[in-house]
């Protein structure tokens, strides 16, 4: 009777307690996954909105550029032919009065010197605004012509390299890129102290990588200026869909710079 | 030996191991899971004695009415601990000092100290599968997660741990009074091996939170 007694209880504990047991790990298991899928979610969330981001900083950054471009081409089509026209007349009212022999060629003279000096500052900006051999030379031509021009580069000795495959780039990643270089190198002159500057190219699996080097002070004394700098530089790689990493805490170790831009869709 | 002794016993390694854990990696806990690891040594001091006591044929029935409501302070002190931005902290030590009033008066007037304290086991788990549930929620916050990121995982495995084998040993603790006088010895014995089961689940969930610990 009393071995009938623990089996009927057994018979409903033991089930009712399996039942439970399955029912307690279901409990956990699911809220795991549900845990799981709303990490997931909320990455895919973030990933979004960086793309949002990404995209409104590009759109932001090519009005930026085709604003620019206007206003080079503006200044050096206009503006430099009117000066350009303005020189010549100056030219020829020169030789006139040359022959008549008063004071006026001097005056004339000092016109014409101020005319040359506008045509030269019209060109400058229009090509500080919009490097023109940029579309029709490339990137590293470009770039091998503002450092051998060596204007605003002083006692600096840069060296550029690049790749028998480097690819043709399309003019949003060669602008992206010339204006980050550009940035890196004004960046080395105003604050590094830099002696050497070492800008090296590399092309591998639709991935462009360009090393940036300097010998100077290093990113330990970064001032709110330097920074948002800096933050520029940042904002145009990931417009880029790029990727940025920046060494140099050491005191007189130098700067690094190490940008990776894919190229898949920009070709 | 039985299997179901020897069952009974081997349960006690994965408690031992989770507290020996708890004791090496003590400096690297975060304060909630100090907390716990206090819950632990008590908790693995108390199974340590009554195991000895059960060996030695003694009765270790007052054991557990003294465990009881320690296990629901500390708990208590855990769960106040991390649920503290989700709910009132008061609500939570009222109730453990309600519950520690009527496991005395429970030990006093209708359990007394030799015999199985059902009705405070059964309450324990009732008030820990509230906990637990309202855990899994707050784990799901936003605000809790990205304010106590690293500690996730391992309140995670806690709270299923406490969930699994309070939800389960409810019953067992409901019927406990019939099932250690009304069964036979053997049948005691068997019903106590699942006991023991569960209990190996809940401490592995626990050596896996400790494991799991953030780590800075």
């Amino acid at each position: 009777m009393e071995a009938t007694n623990n089996l009927n209880f057994l018979a409903t504990l033991l089930p009712f307690s399996i039942v439970i047991f399955i029912i307690a790990v279901g409990v956990v298991l699911l809220n795991q996954h549900f845990q799981k899928n709303l990490y997931l979610q909320k990455l895919t969330e973030k990933k979004l909105k960086i793309q949002h981001q990404n995209e409104l900083l590009r759109s932001s950054i090519n009005t930026q550029e085709e604003e620019r471009k206007r206003i080079a081409q503006d200044l050096h089509d206009e503006l430099g032919s009117v000066l350009s026209i303005m020189r010549m007349h100056l030219i020829l009212l020169e030789e006139q009065s040359s022959q008549n022999s008063n004071n006026m060629p001097s005056v004339v003279q000092t016109v014409r010197k101020l005319s040359e000096t506008a045509m030269t500052s019209v060109r400058s900006i229009s090509h500080q605004l919009m490097p023109p051999q940029l579309e029709n030379f490339g990137l590293v031509r470009t770039l091998e012509a503002v450092i051998n021009q060596g204007h605003n580069i002083g006692s600096l000795d840069i060296r550029l390299s690049a790749p028998d495959n480097f690819p043709q780039l399309s003019w949003h990643t060669s602008l992206g890129l010339y204006r980050i270089v550009m940035e890196l190198i004004s960046n080395t002159i105003r604050h590094a102290d830099a002696s050497i500057v070492d800008i090296q190219f590399e092309y591998h699996n639709q991935l462009l990588i360009c090393k940036y080097e300097d010998n100077g002070k290093g990113l330990i004394k970064l001032n709110t200026q330097q920074g948002l700098g800096l933050n520029n530089i940042e904002g145009r790689v990931s417009s880029l869909n790029g990727s940025i990493g920046l060494t140099g805490s050491r005191e007189d170790a130098g700067f690094r710079a190490l940008i990776q831009i894919p190229l898949l869709n920009s070709l | 030996m039985t299997v179901a002794r020897l069952i009974i016993i081997l349960s006690h390694i994965p408690i031992l191991a989770t507290a020996i854990y708890a004791a090496v990696c003590f400096k690297q806990l975060t304060r909630p899971l100090r907390i716990f690891a206090y819950f632990v040594f008590m908790s693995a001091l108390v199974q340590f004695i009554s195991l000895f006591l059960w060996f030695g044929k003694e009765n270790n029935m007052p054991l557990l009415h003294l465990y009881v409501p320690l296990t629901v302070l500390f708990l208590a002190w855990f769960y106040a601990t991390i649920l503290q931005r989700f709910i009132e902290v008061k609500i939570i030590w009222w109730t453990a000092l309600i519950f520690l009033l009527f496991s005395i008066i429970n030990s006093i007037f209708f359990e007394p100290l030799l015999t199985f304290n059902s009705n405070a086991l059964t309450i324990e788990s009732i008030l820990i599968i509230i906990l637990t549930l309202f855990t899994f929620i707050a784990l799901l916050n936003d605000i809790f997660r990205q304010s106590d990121p690293g500690n996730t995982t391992s309140l995670n495995w806690i709270n299923s741990g406490f969930f699994i084998y309070h939800s389960c040993t409810l019953v067992l603790f409901f019927f406990g009074d019939k099932i250690t006088t009304v069964l036979s010895t053997m049948f005691n014995m068997y019903t106590w091996m699942l006991h023991s089961f569960l209990s190996i689940i809940m401490y592995t969930c626990f050596f896996i939170s400790l494991w799991k610990r953030p780590t800075t």
